[in-house]
């Protein structure tokens, strides 16, 4: 499991999800994934950003930033990514099986 | 004057109001790698300085997203913020020109983030030709957030807010005037302002 927790921003207005150790996602595979669901994305080849519950920005790194200072609808916003994307199931570069 | 939501940029105002000068604001919305809650801050801002030296302080709102989204896909992000930077003074410069402006103006103090280390300042404002004035740079923060409260714009400037997310992991803190260009050349530079100048937005204050 490589995120363990939504976490509130210093500026508390947005939450985020860091996987430790980084990942290294093919954002481009992201952006097809998340467009076949007809949600608009805008690419900015090192993140994406997009909007599921909340906008949320989507880092080649992994890092996943959710601008609403709602918790319960960060923490849908991101399982619904999860499910969207399997970023738990992500292995970091390097690892057995990792991209 | 350049103005971004945070604390510097208004006591910086503040303090060339009251010299005496007439100014007007710049805002640079970066959304979407922010929210809207900058913008909000800036006209909250604006609204109790205007209250406080009994004058109108008109304020153009630029879209900069679209610059953040093409400086990332075109340009070495380890210079990203210093591009980024030279692309508010050339649309601040640019808003100069048309009012008929003097000077540009920021709340920038020396070494506070990684845009305002004098070797970044220099190579970011190489991109403009008019004065640059900053009220507050050799001032520290406690300083400046002291100012902030006396003219009560600190509550506005410390409520809920995004950081840049497009600040990269590890921004350059000492940039090449040569290297800044050699990335500008993979740009398309005035095309990029003119964009953002065409989407200019001027809000009477």
């Amino acid at each position: 499991m490589a995120y363990e927790r939504l976490r509130l921003c210093t500026g508390r207005a947005a939450f985020e999800a860091i996987p430790t150790p980084k990942l290294a996602l093919d954002l481009g595979a992201a952006r097809r994934r998340i467009e076949a669901e007809g949600i608009e994305v805008v690419d900015a080849r090192v993140m994406l950003i997009f909007r599921l519950e909340a906008e949320v920005t989507l880092g080649r790194d992994g890092r996943v930033l959710i601008k609403t200072s709602d918790p319960f609808l960060a923490d849908a916003a991101f399982h619904r990514l999860d499910r969207l994307l399997g970023l738990s199931a992500e292995r970091p570069p390097g690892a057995p099986g990792g991209s | 004057m350049l103005m971004s939501g945070g604390i510097d940029s208004p006591v910086a105002l503040d303090r060339l109001l009251r010299q005496g000068h007439d100014l007007l604001a710049v805002h640079l919305d970066n959304r979407p790698f922010t929210d809207e809650t900058p913008l909000a801050k800036v006209v909250d801002h604006l609204e109790v300085l205007s209250k406080r030296h009994g004058r109108r302080i008109p304020l153009y709102v630029l879209p900069h997203g679209p610059t953040q989204i093409a400086l990332m896909r075109g340009t070495d992000r380890h210079v990203g913020c210093v591009l980024c930077r030279r692309f508010m003074w050339r649309t601040a410069e640019r808003i100069a020109e048309r009012e008929g402006a003097s000077f540009l103006a920021t709340g920038e103090s020396l070494g506070q983030v990684a845009s305002q280390t004098l070797t970044n300042m220099r190579s970011a404002t190489a991109a403009v030709r008019l004065p640059i004035v900053r009220p507050l740079i050799g001032f520290d923060k406690i300083e400046i957030e002291r100012d902030a409260k006396a003219i009560g714009t600190y509550e506005i400037s410390t409520r809920p807010g995004l950081c840049c997310q497009a600040v990269p992991d590890r921004p350059a803190t000492r940039s090449s005037l040569v290297q800044i260009l050699r990335e500008e050349e993979r740009i398309d530079v005035d095309e990029i302002v003119e964009r953002c100048l065409r989407q200019a937005t001027l809000y009477p204050a």
